[in-house]
């Protein structure tokens, strides 16, 4: 009963006791790389966590229903770790937490039928499959660039938009965005040095976070470009992006509305990209419609 | 959606484990909505497993295969979909009684579909697997 039950116990300890430090060394060694995450941490690795479970479970019989269960909370116990050890952020967390899961229980269930098929040459093949396609994935060159556009329409003229495009008051408005609502920060406010190219631009977040930006492009009533020189890191999402350049675009539509177009230029330090830049598209567009909100409503006063 | 996703991205199935994680998310899924299903699929497995030279494994477009020998006797999908392959003169009659449906995607095959919904079509499953497991047995 007690070898049955420390088996059991065994199935969520060993495989995150071995995960995790693979991950730290990775992270370790892709420091000089900007700490990029690749998709083999997110992908192979929950599968070999669940394969390594359902190695320790073979002989339980356990339920489908358990099974899942199990790997469920294997998962939690990843993210915990992660949290705890490698100083990943609660938000960041809780994006990444669907294909952890996912990922476990497929790995689960891929060790259920190499245990009970009992081909040891083929499940050692496929163990070892899984991890050079980690290493190589690690030693790989990972560069990602997207970059995100959306339009609002406002009722104002060029000219009296321009001025609250360059710098803008406190955002007072709640924010409905749900990522927002739970803690990720948000653009409050934009302040200026001077209304001329090159000048110091600053975009202040709801958590007190400061983008540092030097206006690249300065053609009143038409075109606000900016780089961003300096910007914070911290375990959130914003340490797994980089918001490289940001652009606004006025149109006069000659029926005393104008097109304000909001552009983001941004480097994503997190694969698989299929999953992470729909997160980075969402995020980046709701960033642009807090401040091109904010910038409509300050306008059509 | 799972119609959807088998009809149109097809395609997707050639990315290794692709049909493994969609499965994954089918199990969650199941889990979440109805996770008595999922003791109905044990119930399944552990039925086909007392039969003579039955085996399980993976199926490549995801669920659990039962096998007897190295051949198919059908899949299970996560969602409840169970798929078994017979002759079409098999095929028809079983239609015609009502017990199965055309495949949800191969109308043209001898492959069936039995949609599990509640405890009556756990016992029909069986028995179906049971029908192509003895025509592979004769």
């Amino acid at each position: 009963m007690n070898a049955l039950i420390n088996r059991k116990t065994l199935g969520f300890i060993i495989p995150n006791i071995v995960i995790l430090p693979i991950i730290g060394i990775n992270k370790l060694f892709n420091a000089s790389s900007g700490g990029i995450l690749v998709f083999s941490e997110f992908v192979i690795l929950p599968i070999l966590i669940g394969i390594m479970s359902a190695w320790f479970w073979k002989n339980d019989k356990l339920s489908g229903k358990t099974l899942i269960w199990n790997s469920i909370i294997n998962g939690f116990i990843a993210i915990l770790l992660s949290f705890l050890f490698l100083g990943e952020g609660a938000i960041c967390l809780i994006i990444v937490s669907p294909l952890i899961f996912v990922f476990v229980i497929t790995g689960a269930f891929i060790g259920k039928m190499m245990f009970k098929r009992g081909n040891q040459r083929l499940n050692v093949s496929f163990v070892s499959l899984l991890m050079a396609i980690f290493i190589v994935d690690s030693v790989s060159e990972h560069h990602y660039e997207n970059m995100v556009s959306d339009e609002v329409i406002i009722k104002a003229s060029p000219e009296k938009i321009w001025k609250n495009v360059v710098a803008f008051e406190k955002i007072e408005q709640p924010n409905h965005y749900w990522l927002f609502q739970i803690g990720m920060p948000s653009p409050i406010q934009t302040t200026v040095t001077d209304y001329k190219n090159g000048a110091g631009r600053k975009c202040i977040f709801s958590n007190g976070y400061i983008f540092d930006e030097k206006i690249v492009q300065f053609e009143i009533n038409k075109n606000l470009t900016f780089d961003i020189v300096n910007q914070p890191k911290d375990p959130e999402i914003m340490g797994h992006i980089d918001i490289d350049r940001g652009q606004f675009l006025l149109k006069d539509n000659g029926n005393g509305t104008t097109t304000l177009i909001g552009n983001s230029w941004y480097k994503l330090h997190v694969f698989p990209i299929w999953y992470y830049d729909i997160w980075a598209e969402s995020i980046t567009r709701n960033v642009h419609l807090r401040v091109m909100n904010h910038i409509k409503t300050l306008s059509e006063k | 959606m799972f119609d959807l996703v088998v009809k149109y991205l097809s395609f997707l199935k050639s990315i290794p484990l692709f049909a493994l994680i969609y499965d994954s998310i089918l199990k969650l899924n199941t889990l979440i909505s109805d996770p008595l299903k999922l003791a109905w699929y044990d119930e399944i497995e552990e039925e086909v497993l007392k039969w003579n030279g039955t085996s399980i494994s993976l199926h490549k477009f995801g669920g659990t295969q039962f096998n007897y020998h190295q051949k198919e006797l059908g899949h299970l999908h996560s969602n409840g979909i169970l798929d078994v392959l017979f002759n079409k003169k098999i095929k028809q009659k079983l239609i015609d009684d009502g017990r199965a449906k055309e495949h949800h995607v191969f109308k043209k095959s001898g492959w069936i579909s039995l949609y599990i919904k509640d405890r009556a079509d756990v016992k029909n499953a069986i028995a179906l697997l049971f029908i192509a497991y003895k025509s592979y047995k004769k």
